[in-house]
């Protein structure tokens, strides 16, 4: 009886898992991994114009990562310190308005995202003199933001391994 | 006792007769070598899948699978799903406070019914984490109960009501506050209003109840089932004040306690664990401690000297020591007093009644005399609530003031002015009910119809009451009975203040807005009073509990202390950043009323063959915080026995009735029967019963319904005082049978058959201390071919004193808070799969009659040459710069013999998807710790040493440009420890506190270091204070009472 069962669960699921394998999508830099993933955003946010063009800082935005492991995305009340008087006339902003006002807020889609496993601290690094740009890439050119790195292991670790960089190599780093 | 190897028993042979003992055992079954123990000790995990049942088609069955899905699986892993898609959901304005992902701490206090810590609730983003103690707090210092800690998953809980409820038919339906609200002020204004509630330790509450019986002519009762009736009603005949007195045990160097578990469950446990550790934390100046107990406490489990004695022999224990002191030797003020004497006489032969060897006994009151103004004599708790336990507290009020401890130790100054709940209160309540006197009954923070047995007629009065309001958070046992439940909001979601002792005053500030459509108990009755326009202005003119109770302080509270600061603003300020405000006041001596020692002669005790002795366990405590699974997967600190009470007999007992471990019996008190099953009891006086309350809930949900039995059935009354113990009970054994899960015997350090157990938890006597330091410490000869690692930067480790450490087991809950350790019930902790990080050994030692008890916390020892490295086929478990043994969960394929391979057993192995379970539920996910990874099926996991707490620690460091501090970073079961016995640190920084314990301490030891794994975890020596040397291995011979190896 288990067995039947077993080895029909075993074959149904080779099968599927050869289905899934047929639908590979394209964007995939590496199995697994989600380098260059870009999703639409319900609000089509432009970094390149913010950061590019208008020169605003990163942390002007994100200021906790200085403090934090996360880096934060802004509170509307943030947005609202220049968009109070700046394009209102824009539908978009005059979205993010509504919500404002309402009390709501936006639902952006996460771009960086770490299995749950990985610890990974913002501040920590901000604090050894880490650009943004080296893991975000030049995020100042880009009108949808997408996934710089592969966020792989191996590219972490990569960067921990170099001796100049003194970072710490253990398990528990990231770990626990 | 020494740790010598004795080989001379290496080669027993199988037949496990009573040949010989091993010095240390954790229970009977390991003293008497049963082959059943034998097995389970050898075998590294209980159960297994691959062991349940032989290689038949089903096992066979499961490789063939495992090998198929081993294809499909790589397959499926090179599919190139992209993840779910994820929102960020930003705030809409940033609260101030918030940094995402650092945690907030906010002042708080925490009161279970008898106990008030001050606590710092951990948030982070708005949400609590875990409640943690306050390091700033008066009388605990950051201690924290097992409850305290537990009571953060009571708010999470998913079956709390989640809005008010009115009654129709036989049901409950949702109702609105609007609605109800109006109902109930037209029927409390027709007057004969009665509120029933627990103790109330927040002083502005009892104001707003006062305002609001004012203003309805209401009447306040309030009960508490684990009450301190006889303190309050002994203080009142001996001082003529009927208050619970403050101790000091730090003060005491000479400690005599008769049933009262102070350590465990009596009044402030946290609080006395904190003062006795004090007072022994200097060796040559300890404390003494010595117990005359019923049942097998936690208090005598660490004392240095215990006798067992049945609840009829308290009194003689008292008056005994007091006829030695005053009459015979001829000490203290009231020697020479004929009245006296007339009263002490009859108790010459005390100590041949107790079965005391007589010089012992001199020696005792020897201790007390010479010890006087700094000597302390407690009775108390359930196991004294005896039909004479008024004679008891007169007895020892006059033995506390004969030996001038009135005013030093016992301290009637700064008493606990909150604990005023009595039966008596009760009583008078339910006689009012069926007199037909109460129209309305408010029920707040109490269980009647759980804790009082039918006898009390609480059923039958509540009939006659018009309408029942019940402010609890689910339909229980006394709220099913109500007409409306109006929920009460939990502590974390409500603004609070507690008397923490007389004049020094806690804030309790809300982690969280209410979670459900809950109101606070004091807003109701604001609300009540202000539709009725009834009551004095401020109860109708505030619109929150909040305005009201800042008003209270700035008008109560902030005028004593107003000198200090310039606005009632910077007052309140400080008050919520520190927590607590106020400090004791100098103690004064009261004088003892010498006509209420007539009593005692009036009183009769009555003996009986078995008596009963009823208890609260330091765990569940008086059951109505039962809903919590953490308190009931811990291990009681005695029996180490989870989920279920039972009844507690001496060896000679059992063997006596026929009975063994688990047998059920029968057990009659005055016509009352229970069937339980029976636990064999080390230390129990073989004609005491001894049964824990507080369990056998039918209405507290999914988790406590059904788990043991109510034992407050048993519960008597004399004189409107309750008697819990000293009852005749009769045992009779049925052919029933039932498993009760206890870990004693889990994860044994020792495989027990041939050898004989080494001793681990090592212990010495006081004179041996005084001979030699490292008295009892074996150092073995070792050498390895090896180089060692090299630690250039921190090298973490940790230190535990065992002569601190009382086994309260804090840790434990702290560390499940802390690491999102699931719980897995009883069904796996039967088979030996316990998840706890920390485990708390608990060995007794010397003949099972009366043997003393060391208890021993063990984590992962993070060993240098860990064991567990080496056998990992994956490097899932690897060595990290800092000397920690780090644990990757995600590459873990559980092989399981890292566990195998671990000296410590301190492994454990998630078998089950508890995060998925969790995950399905609401509410309980929400307590789970963000900075610990939530643990899937089929991965080892272990303690950590809180790595994410020494991150956290290092990153702020780093963060300010600066060193660390030592002491900056602490481990949770350090935070919660009351004993301070846990030191954690840099072993590498020669300055740290771990590092002179390491390095300086002669008591330190490591665990198995014959192994040479060389832990990271030092353990330093009990040191027994019993006036003895030890006798090396004379651990079963015949004792008399009070004589130890």
């Amino acid at each position: 009886m288990h067995q039947r069962f077993f080895s029909w669960l075993a074959k149904t699921s080779l099968v599927m898992s050869l289905l899934v394998l047929a639908n590979c999508s394209k964007f995939q830099p590496g199995i697994g991994y989600n380098k260059g993933y870009s999703p639409e955003q319900p609000i089509p946010f432009d970094h390149s114009l913010h950061v590019g063009t208008n020169n605003i800082q990163c942390q002007y935005c994100h200021n906790q990562v200085e403090r934090s492991r996360h880096s934060n995305i802004p509170a509307l009340s943030t947005c609202m310190n220049c968009h109070l008087q700046v394009a209102t006339d824009k539908p978009n902003i005059q979205k993010l308005m509504a919500a404002y006002q309402s009390g709501g807020t936006i639902e952006w889609v996460r771009v960086h995202m770490l299995p749950d496993h990985v610890q990974f601290n913002h501040a920590a690094h901000i604090s050894k003199g880490v650009n943004c740009q080296t893991c975000h890439g030049q995020v100042e050119t880009m009108k949808q933001v997408y996934q710089f790195s592969d966020l792989s292991m191996g590219w972490c670790v990569n960067c921990h391994r170099q001796p100049e960089n003194k970072a710490p190599l253990n398990c528990s780093t990231c770990h626990h | 006792m020494s740790e010598i190897h004795n080989h001379e028993h290496e080669n027993n042979t199988e037949t496990p007769t009573f040949v010989s003992h091993p010095e240390q055992w954790t229970s009977l079954e390991q003293w008497s070598r049963d082959p059943e123990f034998l097995k389970m000790a050898e075998a590294e995990f209980q159960s297994s899948p691959l062991r349940e049942g032989s290689e038949t088609e089903s096992g066979w069955a499961r490789r063939e699978f495992l090998k198929l899905m081993g294809a499909s699986m790589a397959l499926s892993a090179a599919a190139c799903v992209r993840r779910p898609v994820q929102k960020i959901v930003p705030y809409n304005k940033m609260p101030e406070e918030v940094t995402l992902g650092v945690s907030n701490y906010y002042t708080s206090t925490h009161f279970d019914g008898n106990q008030a810590l001050g606590v710092l609730i951990k948030t982070r983003e708005g949400r609590p984490l875990s409640v943690e103690g306050n390091p700033e707090s008066p009388f605990t210092k950051g201690s924290m109960s097992i409850r305290s800690q537990a009571s953060i998953l009571n708010m999470y809980d998913p079956e709390r009501l989640q809005g008010p409820k009115k009654k129709s038919g036989d049901k409950f339906e949702a109702a609105k506050w609007e609605e109800l609200d109006e109902t109930v002020v037209a029927q409390l204004k027709k007057g004969s209003v009665a509120v029933l509630t627990g103790n109330l330790a927040s002083p502005s509450t009892q104001q707003v109840l006062k305002d609001f019986a004012q203003g309805f002519g209401a009447e306040v009762f309030s009960f508490e089932a684990v009450s301190n009736d006889e303190l309050l009603a002994g203080q009142k005949l001996s001082y003529g004040e009927a208050i619970v007195p403050a101790y000091h045990f730090e003060k005491a160097k000479m400690i005599l306690s008769i049933d009262a578990d102070f350590l465990g469950t009596w009044l402030t446990p946290t609080v006395f664990t904190k003062q006795f550790a004090q007072g022994r934390k200097e060796i040559s100046k300890m404390s003494k401690l010595v117990t005359f107990e019923s049942n097998y406490t936690l208090t005598g489990a660490n004392s240095d000297v215990r006798f067992r004695i049945k609840p009829s022999q308290q009194l003689s224990v008292v008056l005994g020591l007091a006829h030695e002191i005053i009459v015979v030797q001829g000490k203290t003020a009231f020697a020479g007093q004929a009245d006296v004497k007339a009263i002490l006489t009859p108790y010459a032969n005390a100590a041949t009644q107790l079965g005391v060897d007589a010089e012992v006994f001199k020696k005792i009151a020897a201790d007390l005399i010479q010890n006087k103004g700094q000597s302390l004599v407690v009775a108390g708790g359930l196991a004294t609530q005896t039909q004479w336990q008024l004679a008891l507290q007169t007895a020892v009020n006059f033995l506390n003031s004969a030996l001038e401890n009135e005013g030093v130790t016992v301290d009637g100054t700064n008493s606990l002015s909150s604990l005023t709940a009595t039966y008596a209160s009760i009583t008078q309540l339910i006689k009012n009910m069926s007199e037909g006197k109460v129209k309305t009954l408010i029920m707040h923070k109490t269980n009647p119809m759980y804790t009082l047995p039918v006898s009390f007629g609480f059923e039958s009065a509540l009939k006659k009451v018009e309408m029942v309001i019940s402010t609890t958070d689910r339909e229980d046992e006394s709220g099913v009975l109500a007409n409306y439940i109006l929920p009460d909001n939990h502590a974390l979601e409500n603004w609070g203040d507690a008397e923490l002792a007389n004049n020094v005053f806690a804030i309790q500030q809300p982690a969280i807005r209410p979670m459900f459509d809950t109101r606070s108990f004091q807003l109701s009755l604001m609300t009540w009073a202000y539709l009725a326009k009834v009551g004095p202005a401020r109860i109708q003119e505030f619109e929150t509990y909040y305005d009201y109770l800042r008003d209270f302080w700035k008008r109560e509270i902030y005028p004593k202390h107003s000198s200090l600061f310039s606005t009632f603003d910077s007052f309140w300020d400080q008050l919520l950043q520190k927590g607590f405000v106020g400090t004791a006041k100098s103690i004064s001596a009261r004088k003892f009323k010498s006509e209420s020692l007539k009593l005692i002669s009036e009183s009769k005790v009555s003996a009986s063959e078995m008596e009963l002795v009823l208890y609260p366990t330091a765990q569940i405590g008086d059951g109505l915080l039962s809903n919590v699974s953490w308190i009931h997967e811990l291990p009681d600190p005695v029996t180490k026995i989870t989920w279920d009470n039972y009844a507690s007999v001496s060896l000679a007992t059992a063997q006596k009735l026929k009975l063994k471990q688990a047998n059920v019996v029968e057990i009659e008190v005055a016509g009352q029967k229970l069937e339980l099953p029976v636990h064999i009891q080390p230390g129990m006086h073989d004609d005491v019963v001894a049964v824990a309350v507080g369990y056998g809930r039918t209405k507290a949900g999914k988790i406590a319904n059904g788990v043991g039995q109510n034992a407050y059935v048993f519960l008597a009354q004399n004189n409107a005082l309750p008697v819990f113990s000293g009852q005749p009970v009769k045992v009779t054994k049925t052919s029933k049978k039932y498993k009760l899960a206890c870990t004693q015997d889990h994860h044994s350090m020792n495989d027990g058959y041939n050898k004989t157990p080494r001793p681990l938890a090592l212990e010495v006597t006081l004179k041996d201390y005084e001979k030699s330091a490292s008295a009892g410490i074996h150092k073995h000869h070792i050498w390895s071919i090896w180089s060692s690692h090299q630690y250039n930067g921190h090298k973490w480790g940790m230190a535990i004193d065992l002569n601190s450490c009382t086994g309260c087991s804090a840790c434990v809950v702290a560390c499940q808070s802390e690491n999102n350790v699931p719980v897995v019930g009883k069904t796996y902790m039967l088979q030996g799969r316990e998840m706890h990080w920390i485990r708390i050994d608990r060995y007794y030692q010397g003949s099972p009659e009366n043997p003393t008890a060391v208890f021993q916390p063990v984590m992962c020892q993070h060993c240098d040459n860990a064991p567990c490295e080496t056998v990992c086929p994956v490097a899932a478990t690897v060595h990290n710069s800092e000397g920690l043994n780090d644990m990757a969960y995600n590459r873990c394929v559980g092989t399981r013999y890292c566990a195998n391979n671990c000296p410590y057993k301190v492994r454990r192995f998630n078998w089950f998807n508890y995060a998925a379970k969790n995950e399905q539920l609401t509410t309980p996910k929400m307590q789970m710790n963000p900075d610990v990874t939530v643990r899937i099926r089929g991965v080892m996991e272990k303690c950590s040493l809180c790595v994410h707490r020494i991150k956290e620690g290092k990153n702020k460091a780093k963060l300010e440009n600066r060193n660390l501090k030592d002491g900056e970073i602490k481990t949770a079961c350090q935070t919660s420890c009351p004993a301070d016995a846990i030191v954690f640190g840099d072993i590498n920084d020669e300055n740290s506190a771990v590092s002179q314990m390491f390095h300086k301490d002669p008591r330190a030891y490591a665990l198995l270091e014959e192994w040479h794994a060389k832990p990271s975890v030092r353990y330093l020596t009990k040191i027994r204070n019993n006036g003895q040397e030890s006798a090396g291995h004379d651990a079963h011979g015949t004792h008399k009472q009070g004589e130890h190896s």
